[in-house]
């Protein structure tokens, strides 16, 4: 593994990041307008009912959009490469798959970081909601489960788009809301009917927001949640690199690696 | 000659249709051998099977003695690409795109090396431009420092001139041969431009049906080629000339009327002249058309088109 190699990517990710109104946009401005939507229905329903059950939503979207942007991130970096028709260019220098890979989830990780201090520490003066009282350690805890469980995604997606190409390039952006209510990122499992519960309680996601939830009234590291989400996260992540390089191999033997640059 | 790419009977198969069969070919040390052959012949899958981008069915590729499959990051750090049909990011500008590249590929001093590839190649002034600005010749250029970068010692080459204007177009041949002359880089070149194969390839390997059907020299594949075309300009009714021919078996076709075309194996040309001259015809003008690359490449597409 060379960290020069992982390095040249990152820095192609931050030359993409900052000449890109798209990035910008899809990544920070989303974030922002989200924060902003969901801290006035915080406040509004906090001033209905108890505060703590309100800021189950503040909470949950702060959270949520370490998911969201890490696997937006980690899929996307790679349509870069498409869309420009530099795939190839990449692919032929010495860079390894594992190296590439890497790249992207680091990539993914360190600007998931950045949104979520941005978006945390905008809502202590606007919406008098300070996420840094569930405890550092809970919120790292948080940030790495969360972190990973986007990596197995955006893994998984990425495997996709290699292997059947722009055709399912809208899963880089879509596919992750399908576990946002699954993984009962705003309210309790016990609010899912019976089956859904059963689906929520194998994502390791939900044992963060539930730990999350309770860490609002209480802020004692849950480690049960923290252990089960962790456990989980290596299985789904162990079978996305597997996935992921079964679909590349599969991408190269059919031709639609070279097929992906039109 | 020391043989730097071997290529050994490497097949690709797509589910049941084989789009390179059997194929197998050298590239010598400072040598640039062609690919040639009409769409579909198989020489950009080719091209991948021997980037990696594309996984072979059979056969075996050594570069420098060492098996792309299992030592190919030795070997990637060895060789680079560029492609009329890859870029590099758009939105990026053209030094970043190749510190990204330097950086792949391990160079020392990136930014030195950058900025003498870019003046070598006349287009210094481009360096804090974004690459989606630049016209196709530049980018073109831009390509090839970025293949340049790692100073490979064999360069792959698919159809650079693409979309070039005839000026660039001869910038850049030259600047390939000097390559091969002055840094003894081999090179792989596909092209559909038969002028500039005969111009720049010591050798071509003709493909078609995803076979080899011919590897040459480029005046070895024209010769190949036994027909000739003689132009005849004469001063003499056009039915008499028409039935001094016809009357010898020559195959002609009259391009107005005092012109015409006859096709002719090489070595009957004096015949043609002698048969019409002997029955007073005067020649006013005689134009010999040799058999050239692309005439090789137009038989074997138009055998293909009746096939």
């Amino acid at each position: 593994m060379s960290v020069r190699r992982i390095v040249a990517i990152l820095q192609e990710e931050w030359y993409i990041t900052i000449s890109s109104l798209e990035v910008i946009l899809d990544i920070f401005y989303y974030s922002f307008m989200a924060l902003i939507l969901y801290g006035f229905t915080t406040l509004f329903i906090a001033g209905k009912t108890n505060a703590v059950f309100a800021y189950y939503l503040i909470t949950g979207l702060i959270l949520w959009e370490i998911v969201r942007v890490a696997q937006y991130t980690l899929s996307v970096g790679a349509l870069w490469e498409v869309w420009a028709r530099n795939l190839t260019n990449i692919f032929i220098s010495p860079i390894t798959v594992s190296e590439y890979l890497t790249a992207q989830m680091l990539s993914g990780a360190f600007k998931s970081l950045f949104v979520f201090f941005a978006v945390s520490l905008l809502a202590i003066p606007l919406f008098h909601f300070n996420i840094f009282t569930l405890g550092l350690l809970n919120l790292t805890l948080f940030f790495i489960n969360l972190v990973i469980f986007s990596w197995f995604t955006g893994i998984a997606i990425l495997g996709l788009i290699f292997r059947f190409g722009t055709r399912v390039q809208a899963l880089a952006w879509g596919l992750i809301i399908l576990f946002q209510p699954l993984s009962a990122s705003f309210f309790p499992v016990s609010v899912l009917p019976g089956p859904l519960q059963k689906i929520a309680h194998s994502l390791p996601t939900t044992y963060v927001f539930e730990a999350a939830r309770n860490a609002l009234s209480n802020p004692a590291v849950d480690w049960k949640a923290h252990s089960i989400a962790f456990a989980l996260n290596i299985v789904y992540f162990s079978l996305s690199v597997l996935f992921f390089n079964y679909m590349f191999a599969k991408s190269k033997e059919t031709g639609q690696f070279v097929k992906n640059e039109g | 000659m020391n043989t730097i790419l071997s290529v050994s009977n490497l097949t690709k198969k797509f589910g049941t249709f084989t789009a390179v069969d059997d194929v197998s070919f050298q590239l010598n040390k400072g040598e640039i051998l062609g690919l040639l052959g009409p769409n579909g012949a198989g020489k950009t899958t080719t091209i991948h099977m021997l980037l990696g981008t594309t996984t072979l069915t059979s056969g075996e590729i050594l570069y420098f003695g060492k098996n792309l499959m299992t030592r190919r990051g030795e070997i990637m750090g060895e060789i680079n690409f560029a492609s009329a049909f890859n870029t590099l990011q758009g939105r990026v500008t053209v030094k970043e795109n190749l510190l990204v590249y330097s950086k792949l590929y391990d160079v020392n001093k990136p930014l030195a090396r950058i900025r003498d590839l870019l003046s070598s190649f006349e287009i210094a002034h481009l360096e804090n431009e974004r690459y989606w600005n630049l016209s196709a010749g530049q980018r073109t250029r831009v390509n090839l420092v970025k293949c340049l970068l790692n100073s490979p010692k064999i360069i792959l080459l698919d159809e650079p001139t693409a979309s070039l204007d005839p000026d660039i177009s001869d910038k850049l041949l030259n600047l390939i041969d000097k390559l091969r002359s002055e840094q003894k880089v081999s090179i792989l070149y596909t092209s559909h431009d038969m002028s500039e194969v005969s111009r720049i390839c010591d050798r071509v390997v003709f493909m078609d049906h995803g076979k080899v059907i011919a590897e040459d020299t480029p005046l070895g594949l024209t010769k190949r080629i036994q027909n000739a075309n003689i132009r005849l300009t004469f001063d003499a009714k056009k039915e008499h000339v028409g039935k001094i021919l016809a009357g010898s078996r020559y195959k002609h076709e009259f391009l107005g009327n005092n012109i015409v075309s006859v096709t002719v194996k090489e070595k009957q040309i004096p015949a043609v002249i002698f048969v019409l001259s002997n029955a007073d015809v005067w020649l006013t003008d005689i134009e010999v058309k040799k058999p050239t690359l692309e005439d090789f490449f137009l038989h074997i597409a138009r055998k293909k088109k009746k096939q």
